[in-house]
């Protein structure tokens, strides 16, 4: 019983700071936001007995990756960024939010017909060992090609943002460089 | 769990952190009085006998002290922040191997918080988070030297991650087991016939350099404390921050500096071990009382981390410190593909020793 109580407060918590990183006019408060929210998240993976994941969640997002997030709004100033414009009106809102539910509920349908996990029982995936052999046994070829396309997307991404030349500083002063080659 | 269980539970994770905590006022002392050795000059050596009681004067004075607000911070982040590197640095301790184990009543109790499977990826994901310490700390300052600092950290302890992590993988691939109790429990007995003690860091030598480089980084020690350098930044992320809430950062630094001479110790030097002496050994010695091994266990493993310490606060006073642009090139440039080819060579190794 208390654990079905663990799990609606993670939920909670999960959603609030989600919505809270959507409404907040402040972009730490946003990030802030997503950290918690992140939190959630793994704190529901632990509930469902998966605490390798769970722990990885916290590793990966909120160790690094909102840590960047943060790095970056601070960096760039966001308080003069955030305050230009209106936001988006109610119905477009309404529009976005609508559509995400309904994708959610198609891709909750989907992911429900489907037998992903039919041989693999709930309790055995929490532990290390099970979930690695899975993992580079079965799941070998689709783990490697995906390291593969993400690798391709950190490229891609390189490529888009790289400036036209390395000596292009920013307008309000801010330069950032890279360390000048060789031995310095 | 019967009432009795679960205050000699609540109790044994108290004295565990307590120990813990009991580092900074310790380090306090030591730091000083090793600084005044280094350095050829006394030390504090006036407030009781060789100054001991110095650290007691220093904690009056930070709870005594004024505790101001400056007008121009971001008040909420500015009183959390504090508060958010302290929690990770005391969690951190909660997957650490102290003793096997001690009977009390019949009852076993294990000498650690929690023997995780996932013990040592606990330690790595909580003790990341220390960065939003610094990092809200920084920012909320509103102090062009504070959000410096506070980036520097951010960056740095970001990048040192990815090489204490791979090194971790190392050790993990060779012991097999991600808790830090099992590893600890494999380090037992001697190698090539009684000459070495079986101990994680004789298969792996390098993942133990490249670890303990990197967790003078992810606690920002010198020669990696770019985020304080008093010569460019006055104080970094800490300038704004005084009485407690200073000490807060400082008592995080030194549990993340506990934690991780606990971590090296319980994966690299055997835990709580005796060179040369099993356990089976000692508890005969001992006339087979387990509460008493345990409590001598405990004495290894405290001895073992106090050393650490002191080879932080040696490295303290002998080395000068890094340029930023040196740091981030030792990171990516050398730690990284050195870990990696450390973790792909035990990867080699561990096969063909599994073929035989």
């Amino acid at each position: 019983m208390s654990k079905e109580w663990l799990i609606c407060g993670a939920g909670i918590m999960t959603l609030a700071s989600a919505l809270m990183v959507v409404l907040s006019s402040n972009a730490i408060y946003s990030a802030i936001g997503l950290l918690i929210s992140l939190f959630g998240l793994s704190a529901l993976y632990l509930l469902w007995g998966s605490a390798f994941l769970s722990v990885i969640q916290v590793l990966i997002y909120a160790g690094a990756i909102v840590v960047l997030f943060v790095f970056v709004v601070m960096l760039l100033d966001m308080s003069r960024v955030v305050q230009t414009g209106k936001g988006p009106g109610w119905f477009t809102t309404l529009l976005v939010t609508g559509t995400g539910w309904i994708f959610s509920l198609f891709l909750l349908r989907a992911l429900n017909r489907g037998n992903f996990a039919g041989a693999i029982e709930h309790k055995a995936l929490g532990s290390i060992s099970v979930l690695s052999k899975i993992l580079f046994r079965e799941y070998l070829w689709p783990f490697e090609v995906l390291s593969v396309f993400l690798l391709a997307v950190v490229i891609s991404a390189y490529c888009l943002a790289r400036p036209e030349s390395l000596d292009n500083s920013g307008s309000d002063g801010v330069s950032i460089k890279g360390p000048k080659g060789g031995r310095s | 769990m019967s009432a009795v269980e679960f205050s000699i539970n609540t109790l044994k994770i108290f004295l565990l952190w307590f120990s813990i905590v009991n580092v900074v006022p310790v380090m306090l002392w030591v730091e000083r009085r090793a600084a005044g050795l280094i350095q050829d000059r006394p030390g504090p050596n006036r407030v009781g006998p060789f100054g001991l009681f110095q650290a007691i004067a220093d904690v009056i004075k930070f709870f005594w002290k004024m505790d101001p607000v400056p007008k121009h911070v971001n008040r909420f982040l500015f009183l959390i922040a504090p508060i958010l590197s302290l929690i990770p640095a005391s969690l951190t301790l909660a997957a650490l191997p102290f003793a096997d184990k001690m009977v009390i009543w019949g009852r076993e109790y294990q000498l650690q918080v929690s023997d995780l499977h996932v013990g040592i990826l606990y330690m790595l994901a909580i003790g990341s988070l220390g960065a939003y310490g610094i990092l809200f700390g920084g920012w909320a300052s509103n102090n062009k030297y504070s959000l410096l600092g506070a980036l520097r950290a951010s960056a740095q302890m970001i990048s040192y991650e990815i090489p204490l992590g791979l090194a971790a993988c190392g050790a993990v691939l060779f012991f097999g087991t991600f808790s830090l109790r099992g590893m600890v429990f494999m380090q037992d007995g001697t190698l090539f016939g009684g000459l070495l003690p079986k101990w994680g860091i004789f298969f792996q030598p390098l993942g133990f350099l490249i670890f303990f480089i990197t967790s003078l980084a992810e606690t920002n020690r010198v020669p990696f404390d770019l985020p304080e350098t008093e010569g460019e930044l006055v104080a970094g992320f800490h300038t704004e921050y005084g009485s407690m809430k200073f000490a807060m950062f400082m008592m995080a630094e030194y549990m993340n500096l506990a934690t991780m001479s606990g971590l090296m110790t319980a994966m690299y030097f055997g835990g709580w071990h005796i060179p040369y002496v099993s356990d089976a050994t000692l508890l005969s010695w001992l006339g087979g009382s387990v509460n008493l091994l345990a409590i001598v266990q405990l004495g290894v493993f405290f001895f073992k981390l106090y050393t650490f310490l002191l080879i932080y606060v040696w490295i303290r006073w002998t080395l000068p410190r890094f340029r930023f642009d040196q740091l981030m090139r030792v990171a990516w440039k050398n730690l990284i593909p050195l870990s990696m080819i450390n973790l792909i060579v035990t990867a080699i190794l561990l096969y063909f020793w599994e073929m035989r």
